[in-house]
């Protein structure tokens, strides 16, 4: 009995020119994009989570950061608004903690690009989707979970959400959807350069991203000229939105600003990025 | 190896002693330096040196001058903010110097240093000038930034120089730290944002953006005492005021920033030992 109900032994059909013995799914077939890009999603977020120094970076500094902004200009944004300077500035120190980390995944793929693990992957039987887009889920879980810490950090010191669970949640996402489309504008400026650039360039940018955008202190702080740049520049727009969710204000236009300024990143960014990627793993 | 004892006359060693070339400390020190400098120039990174100094001219300076300008006691808000832009641009280039080691560690090219002939400080001492070169020009360009939106020295030559030299020592103390960081998490990718967060939130909470009894009570010993501040008090004083206002450059006002500074380079001196010798 138990010997005729043995399975078999592997009886690969013999097909010449050494076409796959497995079940007959094409390597970048949809149906292997999404485990595949789940098993390396979990590879980035299991190193990050590993590292002393991400885990500082990720959920210390950010805490630190928004009590510092609150305590300097809490006061004088709420004499001059009414409103507590939270609202602006717990969606302002999310977005920078967010886009701070972009500049980990950058600097990661340069190495992993140095020490030859992309030209790995290129060679194993993985889609050739799933690397890049594995990169982007992990940015994204990233950027959620500092969004959640930060929050965490505001409602202690006074935040609160007043339009309801649904917006909450919208809340959330917010981030994440500028996030990723700046990490996507740093992966491909990092595919491309080969030196330190990269990190010390994109800090610059962060640092001119919150230093002129409405969470750092009201539009009518700036002077005249540069108020129209402050007022259409993506984090501004992020946060406009975010302050809509959590306290009182417009939503919808803000929400359709920051969605075509992070697909406008996105899509000038894709075919560089994809060929930068490709490029990246071809090489050596 | 007890074969090798056994079989026959020694072998003669691979190079002679008498052919080794004689090594010149100043001359590794020299060409390690080089080493570090001149890829500044070609790959952007001088580029970025001169760019974020500016960025964090007008990124302090054009948001918070409505708001803090009523506030602060001195005769313009530029005069009041410079010191800390001075400071926020030294403390990137310690940023670039951390990211550097840290490349540096990875990549093993201090493990073959240390194969190599060469004194064990040689690449040490070559990072911290070349630090201090990038430390030179942040605070070159941070001045002029300053003086654009009008920042002067009003106490004479001796007192820039005083200023200037307060400001090397913080950078020198900035880049021995960021030096720590990169050879201690060996880890490029954590350095940036590790340093990047601090200098901001140091930089918000210091006196360098206004003066201390406009933070709420319970803070304003940190804010007072933290090393930033002392230091902005430090270069406030040595670059004056047109008006009285600005504090004395006596040694009560510059003694603790310069006891952070020295301090913080000596406990750095000691981690670094301890990390190099870990390592070994």
């Amino acid at each position: 009995m138990t010997v005729t109900a043995a399975p078999p032994p592997a009886q690969a059909p013999h097909r010449p020119g050494g076409r796959h013995r497995m079940r007959r799914v094409w390597e970048n077939s949809p149906r292997r994009l999404i485990p595949q890009t789940w098993v390396l999603t979990a590879r980035i977020l299991r190193r990050w989570s590993r590292d002393p120094a991400t885990l500082v970076q990720s959920l210390v500094m950010p805490a630190g950061f928004l009590v510092a902004l609150d305590i300097v200009l809490g006061d004088g944004i709420e004499k001059v608004t009414g409103h507590s300077g939270l609202y602006g500035q717990v969606p302002l120190v999310a977005l920078v903690g967010g886009m701070t980390g972009a500049i980990i995944g950058a600097v990661n793929i340069m190495r992993e690009r140095e020490i030859g693990l992309l030209a790995r992957f290129w060679v194993v039987p993985v889609h050739r989707g799933a690397g890049l887009l594995a990169r982007l889920t992990a940015d994204v879980v990233r950027i959620v979970v500092i969004t959640l810490v930060v929050l965490c950090v505001g409602l202690a010191l006074g935040f609160r959400f007043e339009q309801g669970i649904p917006a909450a949640i919208a809340w959330v996402f917010m981030p994440a959807m500028f996030g990723v489309a700046l990490s996507a504008a740093v992966l491909t400026l990092a595919l491309y350069s080969s030196n330190t650039i990269v990190p010390q360039a994109t800090e610059i940018v962060i640092a001119m991203l919150m230093f002129f955008s409405i969470g750092f202190v009201p539009l009518d702080q700036y002077p005249g000229w540069l108020q129209p740049i402050v007022e259409h520049q993506p984090v501004s727009y992020t946060i406009e939105a975010m302050r809509g969710l959590a306290l009182e204000g417009p939503i919808a236009e803000p929400v359709l600003w920051t969605v075509a300024w992070s697909a406008g990143i996105a899509a000038v960014c894709a075919a560089p990025l994809a060929i930068g990627y490709r490029k990246a793993s071809k090489r050596g | 190896m007890i074969e090798h004892a056994f079989s026959a006359a020694p072998r003669p060693a691979a190079v002679p002693h008498a052919a080794r070339p004689a090594v010149s400390t100043i001359q590794q020190w020299w060409v390690l330096t080089v080493r570090m400098i001149t890829p500044t120039l070609r790959n952007g990174e001088l580029a970025t040196q001169v760019i974020g100094s500016i960025v964090f001219t007008v990124g302090y300076y054009l948001p918070l001058k409505q708001l803090m300008g009523a506030v602060q006691p001195l005769s313009s808000y530029a005069q009041y903010l410079t010191p800390l832009i001075v400071l926020q641009a030294i403390w990137f280039a310690a940023v670039s110097a951390a990211f550097r080691s840290a490349t540096d560690s990875v990549q093993g090219i201090n493990r073959r240093f240390r194969a190599m002939p060469i004194a064990s400080l040689t690449p040490l001492a070559s990072r911290m000038t070349a630090s201090m070169y990038r430390c030179c020009i942040a605070l070159a360009v941070s001045v002029i930034c300053g003086h654009v939106i009008g920042f002067r020295f009003h106490e004479g030559v001796l007192y820039a120089a005083g200023f200037v030299g307060l400001a090397l020592l913080i950078g020198a103390a900035l880049a021995f730290i960021g030096d720590l960081i990169g050879i201690a998490t060996e880890n490029p990718e954590a350095t940036a944002p590790l340093m990047l967060v601090p200098q901001l939130t140091l930089g918000l909470a210091s006196v360098g953006l206004q003066p201390v009894e406009n933070f709420p009570d319970w803070i304003q010993g940190f804010v007072r005492n933290q090393p930033l501040s002392q230091w902005v008090y430090g270069l406030q004083a040595l670059a004056g005021d047109s008006t009285d206002a600005a504090p004395e450059a006596t040694w009560s006002v510059l003694a603790p920033g310069l006891v952070w500074a020295v301090g913080c380079i000596v406990v750095a001196v000691v981690l670094h030992a301890r990390v190099s010798r870990r390592r070994r």
